[in-house]
């Protein structure tokens, strides 16, 4: 979607340029194998996800709960301008609804959580056959678990916002002549700001005396273990490229002397689009 | 670097990434202690559930002699592995009605387990035949559980049966505006098991002009028996924008008052213009929360204390300003002595004015 357009209305430029800065992108097919993202170029994958969940939250229950996911993807990758300091910028975040049992089919909980990875990344070994790049990443996660059981506290909240460490490596290859792709990523958060109750703080307290403070704990890898890893293959279909994944996303922290394992692993299945900044002529 | 050493890197960082979680995963459900779900497995959970959150250990002790380490010892000998399910679960009950808590339960298939001698160990001082006599049929229904009437001497009576749901503003200006010309409001919460604090409190916010300290609370901040937050201060704030009550109240209470019902009783002895009037209530002073055993039985138990403007437990209930009991030759007449008492008492106040 390219124009241009001349107008001696100055009014008329001006809702031109505000309704063209909408739409600055150009969506096409991917190419035939994937690459990494050109300057000014993003390549953006839509997923729909299924898979199995658990979680064991000792301030709702001290069981675990297992159950299935589905959720959703977006996964997003640009390529920045010579000048900025990284080569790619990359925003990862999905969301999933799981219902959960405990292992005797006696209890019930339901899961909702999302989260968004944002990471800055530059080549540390690049070649005709594979990529690794590593950078720092801005990373959001929460999940709320209400258990159905638990009449005077049905439900907690737990998340963190940290900095952390993105890994990424994508390892080109050929079979039967079809260009393919693997890629593995990973996501580690170093330090940043979590949230749990203060062990047995009710959510009733903090909304009525205040006291959110004390839910507010600074989290390292040892209070706060946790690591997004994705597996992906992308492989070429009809012109399009798709992307066949499996993301686990774990989080383990003790916090407010409660101890929460989190963990979900989602098998995807998306399309990746190509999308191209464009410059327009007014 | 050649081309080919670095293709191997990737490769081999690819598959440690793979790895990683797996790893990480185990040391994170490693770090958290989880029972098995064996009867000794499940007596331990609910043994270390209860003694790392239960709030009121100190209190019980000194007013019920209960030592939790020795009920561990004392209950522990009775259980094996051969235990069947429904052996298991009376003996827990029996060890957590130790207590004597109303908030202290635990509910499984076969029982919702309990012990309720705080109410079944005193005077019922309660008819609903007779209540229902003073309520009549003309009665009008504030909301789900407040049924409330003027009653022949110009004194309003509302009923409480439950906090489950709070009685919405505007039916509480409508109920004030048709006792406008009342000389006093009876406020019977006699066997209201409580319900919503956010209940009881919207209700008792009408009957106070200016803010008043009505308790403290804290919650538990670790597993030690006196691991205790700060104190809170809750401050009963009076009903903005809305009808407010300033006229003579009696709050009639029972054993049967418990958990909001007994905020609700002290909460408006603190207010001025308010007489509690009957027997003491239940208690129920703390908050409870719940936790689950390996077996998916749910425990039920209070973990954050709540006590009075005077800074006394209200666990063990809620003394009346003016003691009365239920009088057998009333209730054979069809006199129900609480709110005959509480009508004299209007009556005389109002004389003495």
């Amino acid at each position: 979607m390219t124009g241009s357009c001349r107008c001696s209305n100055g009014l008329t430029a001006v809702l031109a340029a505000v309704l063209m800065s909408l739409l600055p992108l150009q969506a096409m097919a991917q190419r035939k194998a994937w690459v990494l993202p050109g300057e000014e170029e993003t390549f953006r994958v839509f997923s729909v996800a299924g898979g199995t969940t658990f979680a064991r939250d000792t301030y709702l229950s001290a069981s675990r709960y297992n159950g299935w996911a589905v959720g959703f993807e977006n996964d997003s990758w640009s390529g920045s301008t010579p000048e900025k300091r990284f080569s790619y910028v990359r925003n990862y975040s999905s969301l999933f609804f799981s219902p959960l049992t405990n292992r005797l089919k006696g209890g019930s909980t339901l899961e909702a959580g999302g989260s968004d990875y944002l990471s800055f990344m530059y080549p540390a070994v690049s070649c005709s056959a594979c990529d690794l790049l590593i950078g720092p990443a801005v990373m959001f996660e929460g999940v709320v678990l209400y258990n159905e059981q638990n009449s005077n506290n049905p439900v907690n909240f737990s998340g963190y916002m940290g900095a952390g460490l993105c890994v990424d490596n994508t390892f080109r290859f050929s079979l039967f002549r079809y260009p393919m792709a693997l890629q593995a990523t990973l996501y580690v958060p170093i330090a940043g700001i979590g949230f749990a109750p203060d062990y047995d703080q009710p959510y009733y307290y903090m909304y009525k005396y205040g006291g959110f403070d004390k839910a507010l704990h600074f989290i390292t890898p040892f209070n706060n273990p946790a690591v997004m890893q994705q597996v992906a293959l992308i492989l070429p279909c009809r012109g399009n490229l798709i992307r066949l994944g499996y993301s686990f996303d774990y989080s383990g922290n003790h916090l407010g002397g409660h101890s929460r394992n989190i963990g979900t692993g989602l098998f995807s299945i998306g399309c990746v689009y190509r999308f191209q900044s464009k410059k327009w002529d007014i | 670097m050649n081309r080919n050493l670095r293709n191997r890197i990737c490769v081999l960082a690819a598959l440690f990434m793979m790895l990683l979680p797996a790893g990480c995963s185990w040391n994170g459900e490693t770090r958290s202690r989880e029972y098995t779900n064996t009867p000794k497995g499940n007596f331990m959970a609910l043994w270390t559930i209860m003694d790392e959150h239960y709030c009121f250990f100190d209190f019980k002790k000194e007013t019920l002699g209960v030592d939790w380490d020795e009920v561990k010892v004392r209950y522990a000998a009775s259980i094996s592995d051969d235990l069947s399910d429904r052996s298991l679960f009376e003996i827990l009950c029996k060890m957590i009605g130790e207590l004597r808590d109303g908030h202290v339960n635990l509910t499984s298939q076969y029982d919702y387990g309990r012990n309720w001698s705080w109410k079944t160990d005193h005077p019922a001082n309660f008819s609903k035949d007779l209540q229902d006599k003073y309520l009549g049929t003309d009665y009008i229904i504030g909301g789900n559980g407040y049924s409330y009437r003027v009653l022949d001497d110009n004194i309003g009576y509302l009923v409480v049966e439950s906090f489950e749901s709070a009685m919405s503003d505007n039916r509480l200006n409508i109920m004030f505006n048709n006792m406008a010309l009342c000389n006093g409001i009876i406020i019977d919460i006699r066997d209201n098991g409580g319900g919503q604090l956010t209940a009881s409190e919207s209700l008792a916010s009408r009957f106070t002009e200016k803010k008043v300290t009505v308790s403290y609370t804290c919650y538990k901040t670790g597993p030690g028996h006196n691991d205790f937050s700060k104190l809170y201060k809750n401050e009963l704030s009076p009903a903005e924008y809305d009808l407010r009550w300033i006229k003579p109240v009696v709050v009639l209470t029972n054993r049967g008052c418990f958990s909001s019902a007994n905020d609700f009783a002290f909460t408006m002895k603190a207010l001025d213009n308010v007489t509690l009037m009957g027997d003491t209530t239940g208690g129920g002073g703390g908050m409870p929360m719940s936790s689950e055993l390996p077996n998916g039985w749910v425990v039920r138990f209070s973990s954050a204390p709540t006590f009075d403007a005077d800074m006394n437990h209200v666990e063990a209930g809620v003394a009346p300003h003016i003691r009365v009991d239920m009088k057998d030759e009333d209730i054979r007449a069809g006199v129900d002595t609480y709110i005959e008492s509480a009508r004299a008492y209007i009556n005389d106040k109002l004389k003495n004015f």
